[in-house]
């Protein structure tokens, strides 16, 4: 069936010059990682698009490579997250850690990447939440005059006022760098299924240092699938200034500070939407809460 | 676009569109309708092959990237020795998936027995791509450490003999 159908022609570089060749002469090219998401559209097969042009990543070595050292882990955007698993699960962050674990099967980790986790137009999945929550940078290859160029931004500054992480155009993601960090406090948490029910689904990624009663450096991010992440310093600095445990009356005024964000950002969150981030929400406050209340090891050992 | 590529043994040149999803091509141009579901992506676990060894799904491979690779359904695989281990697994545990997830579950075990995985959370974690509640967890954990064990006899005895 619709073999009649124009094929979509494939471009396999191999190299990242040879992608800058293509994509000067093709500049509307859908590029292709991991093909996850695009396989799952229910209008992937047969492609609408006339003449539509795939660069397929598959084959840039560059873009496979792992490298580590005391202080950052840097991943190709080719590497996928089982891969990413296998070889970190040890040294990475927590949250990273749980963050792929939820995604389930090995089936799908082993093709979704990195990449492609942060930079599916139109879609956003809780991968590029975390990595924001744990200051990570990127290496985005992009085309200016002609010219292939290269700069590190941290995942923030990709972050548009929609909450979409925005590449230039033609821009491609190469390397992500992860530093190792010794937040005592990360917390992943999703609930809904991102890819079946994306209306509905809602995630958090949280990190912090709890040093007795408040918290240093925080950072918390939601992602809301079909609209986009929640991410704002404001946010962060309100959890600086709070000292836990914190009674009902101030968890109540945190909710609303939060909600009140989150609406300014995106009208049109569904009512189970909603009740899920506030839930998340409860969740983690419930964790610091309970965190500042033990006695740390080593005072209990004195 | 024309694709070299290894199907069930048989090595093939298909013309094909070159994103149209392996399940498709294994459907509509193999004939292969009875162990292979296309859900158009929806993640069901139900048309899981094997390709170049490893368990995928096949509605999530376009035709481009199966190019030199090999292909087996479970229509060639339900003949191997592999699948031998797997069925006294079945029986041994006295637990059967239904028919509808028979061929799928059946690959995903091969998977997972070939690898050696034996932690019970990644065993559970790995199967819940199957959306069908026909075996519960506890009975999947134990067909695939049973099936770890048979084919370890298996190749004990083979090496004996040589």
């Amino acid at each position: 069936m619709y073999e009649g159908l124009s094929s979509p022609n494939i471009h396999t570089p191999e190299n990242i010059p040879e992608y800058a060749s293509i994509v000067l002469h093709y500049p509307s090219a859908s590029i292709w990682a991991g093909g996850t998401f695009i396989m799952t559209r229910p209008d992937a097969y047969p492609s609408k698009r006339l003449n539509a042009e795939i660069i397929h990543l598959g084959k840039i070595e560059e873009l496979h490579r792992f490298q580590r050292n005391d202080r950052f882990a840097e991943f190709g955007s080719m590497v996928t997250l089982d891969e990413i698993l296998s070889t970190g699960k040890s040294v990475l962050p927590k949250v990273l850690i749980d963050n792929i674990s939820t995604i389930g099967s090995r089936l799908i980790t082993r093709r979704a990447t990195i990449g492609g986790s942060i930079a599916t137009s139109g879609f956003t999945t809780s991968f590029p939440a975390t990595l924001i929550v744990l200051d990570a940078t990127a290496e985005v290859r992009f085309m200016k005059k002609k010219r292939l160029h290269s700069k590190w931004m941290q995942l923030t500054r990709l972050l548009d006022k929609n909450g979409r992480i925005t590449l230039p155009q033609n821009g491609l993601i190469s390397r992500v760098r992860i530093a190792f960090t010794d937040k005592n406090l990360q917390v992943f948490d999703e609930t809904g299924s991102f890819m079946n029910d994306p209306e509905n689904a809602v995630s958090v990624s949280f990190a912090a240092t709890l040093d007795q009663d408040v918290l240093i450096n925080p950072r918390i991010a939601f992602t809301f699938p079909n609209h986009g992440i929640c991410y704002s310093r404001d946010i962060d600095n309100i959890f600086t200034t709070l000292r836990f445990p914190l009674d009902d009356s101030e968890v109540m005024t945190l909710e609303s500070i939060i909600f009140t964000f989150i609406d300014s950002m995106f009208q049109t969150l569904s009512p189970l939407q909603r009740t899920r981030t506030k839930g998340l929400l409860t969740n983690i406050i419930d964790r610091i809460n309970e965190e500042s209340l033990t006695i740390p090891t080593e005072e209990k050992n004195l | 676009m024309k694709i070299d590529c290894t199907i069930d043994g048989k090595t093939l040149t298909l013309s094909l569109n070159s994103d149209k999803p392996l399940s498709l091509i294994l459907r509509e141009n193999m004939g292969n309708e009875e162990t292979v579901n296309h859900c158009n992506g929806m993640m069901c676990g139900l048309c899981t092959v094997l390709v170049d060894g490893k368990a995928v799904l096949s509605c999530m491979v376009p035709a481009f990237e199966i190019r030199g690779k090999s292909v087996i359904t479970f229509d060639s695989f339900r003949r191997s020795r592999d699948m031998k281990d797997i069925e006294k697994a079945y029986e041994a545990v006295g637990a059967y998936p239904c028919s509808d997830c028979y061929a799928s579950r059946s690959l995903i075990f091969h998977s997972l027995v070939d690898e050696g995985v034996t932690d019970r959370n990644q065993i559970i974690k790995e199967l819940s791509i199957v959306r069908c509640h026909c075996l519960d967890a506890e009975s999947q954990v134990k067909i695939v450490q049973k099936a770890i064990e048979i084919r370890r006899k298996r190749y004990v005895r083979r090496t004996q003999l040589t």
